[in-house]
């Protein structure tokens, strides 16, 4: 893991001191709400339906066990004993008071965090693979450019008032479990013929009221030049961006009204003009944040691990987990164990202080004290060894969080919608349970397969319900919720937009109507085929029939 | 018309200022250093430039600046204005005008910023403020002081992090 130095240090104290004077100012009327506010945006601080809400950054969803106990006291100390898991990897708290949010930002920075940047119109919270480092097949861990980013966009002296809010994601690996097409920048790290090590570069991928995938403005940026490039990007949307409309401000918009290949061609002229000005990273440095992020000193293990073999057998529901909790680490005898933070009829991402404690214990005493937040909500223990998998099942188990659903149709994302969130249409976290308490029994869900259900409580599309196999929308109809069903959506490397299959439906009714949707695919499905591949082969029809009478 | 309810600021606080805002149908006074729209600019240059003693402009964020280019050598002073407070534009337009277009005069943001921004301002290059009576010259003092570490060089011509931590590497070796 990244550790910061005394450069870093002081960064984040200055921030700290910034804020406390600002949050005075603010107590004593001389700043206004509406110069406060991007302010207090931009250290994370969100006012919503009840109290403020802060959302602390996990960047590129990595967690040392110290970091995951400092969460859980600040969730003790000045919140309600839990909070909240996000689909950016980043963590949040609902009931934050103002006068305190200085000293918890210091206890914060003690740890090496922060809420910078993830809110405000600027370059957020860097997300990627929640595997990196651990899985087999990278170019590179995607974690060390991700880091490159975090400090390049801190406090960025021409980028920090962008026309609206920034999303950078980084993979590392052929297959995309960081959903780069969805997000303003995605980077795809690669190697090109002459074994260089570079990006493809995706532009203009979001979500919101008008979802679009990202389209690819480079098929090869070597290495060293990111940053130039990065900056070429930003400078061409800070200064073209529309900044009259806030739903028409993403860099998509941008991208589509100049047409991919004038947004490209202007980037590239920018970054001609500008490449040469010192912007990109000294080698030394990347390398020297590379060290970081090198593996923990894990034991060499040959062949099949007998423990782990017998516990597989012996015990079903252990075996059940294993098969959708666990995936192969690149090291022999390890394994990477997904943590579900989705128990059945529970809050998607919620978790309690002491859980976050037992969460930390067994990073420390299993995985080198590291975790991973993921964008599905989950956790992750990067580096388990395989023959401790069982003991770290048993341990999850007390805490509630062994559910062997990773990936499954209980593995849901919801926003917080209307419980939270001031701009919401409707609620989606008991959607999210109901439809959990429904697909309660294991053995089905196993039978289902891959599935995944995204939840938005309105059109900002905070729960990626575009890009979920089943998206769930709320809409306001009269004055009551109502849900709309996409299918087809889905954020990997085949990442595509869900498409709306008719009217809506009631709270009452969408948990049926999600069972119905799920039993015709299990009708129509060929051997071996997952939800998604089969509606791709055979399309909306059979579901409308299903759902809506022969005549839709 | 004299800058009477304003104020310009420099990163040090208050200083004198001898520019003449004028309406784009206000007569020129003779040796009076003069501030006008781009557009009368593009219109007056010729007579701008031979009545004035210096000519200033303003423009705004979505400026071109491929226009602008032509007059730079002759201008002492431009003012961006932002358009509402969370304009970034001119962040981006300062940088260019000191980076790629080798502007060395007075540089000046107007409009609805706050102290807070200055530090960013100063380092995309603005070195001075013109700022309304409610704005704290001591809040600017204090936001300057802010931050003394940078990631990113400015227009100032920092040491970033990167460079101070490669320069620390050395004296250890
Ligand atoms: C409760 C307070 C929240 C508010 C007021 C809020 C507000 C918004 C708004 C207005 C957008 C649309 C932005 C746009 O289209 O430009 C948005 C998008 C988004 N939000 Fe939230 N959000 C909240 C919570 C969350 C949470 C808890 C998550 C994670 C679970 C989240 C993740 C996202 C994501 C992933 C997007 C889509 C980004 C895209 O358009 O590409 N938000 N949010
Ligand atoms: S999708 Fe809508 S309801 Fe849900 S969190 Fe985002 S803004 Fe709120």
């Amino acid at each position: 893991m990244y550790i910061y130095d005394d450069f870093d240090h002081t960064v984040a104290q200055q921030r700290v001191a910034e804020f406390r004077d600002q949050v005075g100012r603010r107590l004593k009327g001389e700043l206004s709400e509406e110069q406060f506010r991007p302010l207090r945006l931009m250290n994370g601080l969100y006012l919503q339906l009840h109290a403020y809400m802060l959302r602390v950054a996990v960047p590129y969803g990595t967690l040392s066990a110290t970091q995951m106990r400092k969460l859980a006291h600040i969730a003790r100390v000045y919140d309600r004993g839990y909070a909240h898991f996000t689909t950016r990897q980043n963590i949040q708290y609902n009931w934050i008071k103002l006068e305190e949010m200085p000293d918890l930002l210091a206890e914060l920075a003690s740890v090496q965090m922060h809420g910078n940047q993830t809110s405000g119109n600027c370059v957020r919270n860097v997300t990627a693979d929640h595997f990196s480092g651990a899985i087999e097949g990278e170019v590179e861990d995607p974690r060390i450019v991700s880091e490159v980013i975090r400090q390049w966009s801190t406090f960025h002296p021409e980028f920090s008032w962008l026309p609206r809010k920034f999303k950078i994601a980084v993979t590392g690996a052929e297959k995309d479990r960081a959903a780069v097409q969805w997000h303003d920048i995605g980077l795809h790290i690669v190697r090109n013929d002459a074994d260089e090590v570079g990006y493809t570069v995706y532009v203009g991928g979001g979500m919101g009221r008008i979802p679009v995938l990202a389209t690819k403005v480079r098929a090869f940026l070597p290495k060293p030049e990111l940053l130039s490039y990065l900056e070429a990007i930003l400078r061409v949307y800070n200064r073209h961006g529309r900044r009259d409309n806030i739903h028409k401000a993403r860099i998509k918009i941008l991208v589509r009204d100049l047409g991919p290949e004038e947004f490209i061609r202007q980037v590239e002229e920018e970054w001609e003009a500008s490449r040469q000005s010192g912007v990109n990273l000294p080698p030394q440095e990347e390398m020297r944040i590379a060290r970081y992020f090198e593996l923990p000193p894990l034991e060499k293990i040959a062949g099949p691990v007998a423990a782990f073999e017998d516990a597989k057998k012996q015990n079903r529901a252990f075996a059940q987990w294993v098969a959708t909790n666990v995936h192969p680490h690149k090291a022999p005898g390890y394994a990477i164990a997904t943590i579900s933070l989705k128990p059945i009829g529970g809050i998607p991402g919620d978790i309690a202080a002491d859980q976050m404690d037992a969460v930390a214990d067994l990073a420390e005493r299993y995985s080198f004290s590291e975790i991973r937040a993921s964008h599905i909500q989950n956790l992750v223990l990067p580096h388990v060894k395989q023959a401790d998998l069982f003991a770290v099942w048993q341990a999850l188990g007390k805490i509630g969080f062994a559910d062997a659903n990773a990936g499954l149709v209980t593995d849901i994302i919801a926003c917080p919608g209307l419980d939270y969130c001031s701009l919401a249409n409707a609620r989606s976290i008991p959607v999210a349970q109901r439809i959990s308490e429904r697909f309660a029994d294991l053995d089905r869900q196993h039978k289902i397969g891959e599935l995944q259900i995204k939840i938005s409580g309105c059109i900002n599309a905070c729960g990626h319900h575009h890009a979920g196999h089943i998206g769930i929308l709320g809409v306001d109809k009269a004055g009551q919720e109502f849900y709309q069903l996409t299918l087809g959506g889905a954020g990997d490397e085949t990442a595509s937009t869900g498409q709306l299959l008719g009217p809506g439906f009631s709270s009452d009714g969408i948990v049926d109507a999600v069972e119905k949707v799920i039993d015709t695919y299990l009708d129509l499905r060929q051997p071996a085929e997952t939800f998604i591949t089969a509606y791709r082969r055979v399309g909306p029809a059979p579901f409308k029939e299903k759902l809506y009478g022969a005549k839709q | 018309m004299a800058l009477n309810s304003s104020r310009v600021l420099d990163r040090n606080g208050p200083i004198t200022d001898g520019w003449q805002r004028l309406a784009d149908d206000e007569a020129v006074k003779t040796g009076a250093s003069a501030l006008v729209s781009f557009q009368r600019l593009k219109n007056e240059h010729n007579a701008l430039f031979a009545e004035a003693a210096a000519v200033g402009v303003e423009i705004g964020g979505d400026v071109t600046l491929e226009e602008l280019e032509p007059f730079l050598p002759r201008l002492g002073l431009i003012v961006v204005r932002f358009a509402f407070m969370r304009d970034g534009r001119p962040f981006s337009v300062g940088r260019l005008l000191r980076e790629r277009y080798g502007y060395t005069r007075d540089l000046r943001a107007v409009g609805d910023f706050i102290p807070d921004q200055v530090l960013f301002l100063l380092r995309c290059g603005f070195n001075s403020f013109e700022v309304g009576p409610n704005f704290s010259a001591d809040a600017l003092k204090h936001g300057v002081a802010a931050y003394t570490v940078w990631y990113q060089r400015g227009v100032e011509r920092n040491q970033t992090v990167a460079e101070m931590r490669l320069g620390k590497a050395k004296e250890q070796a």
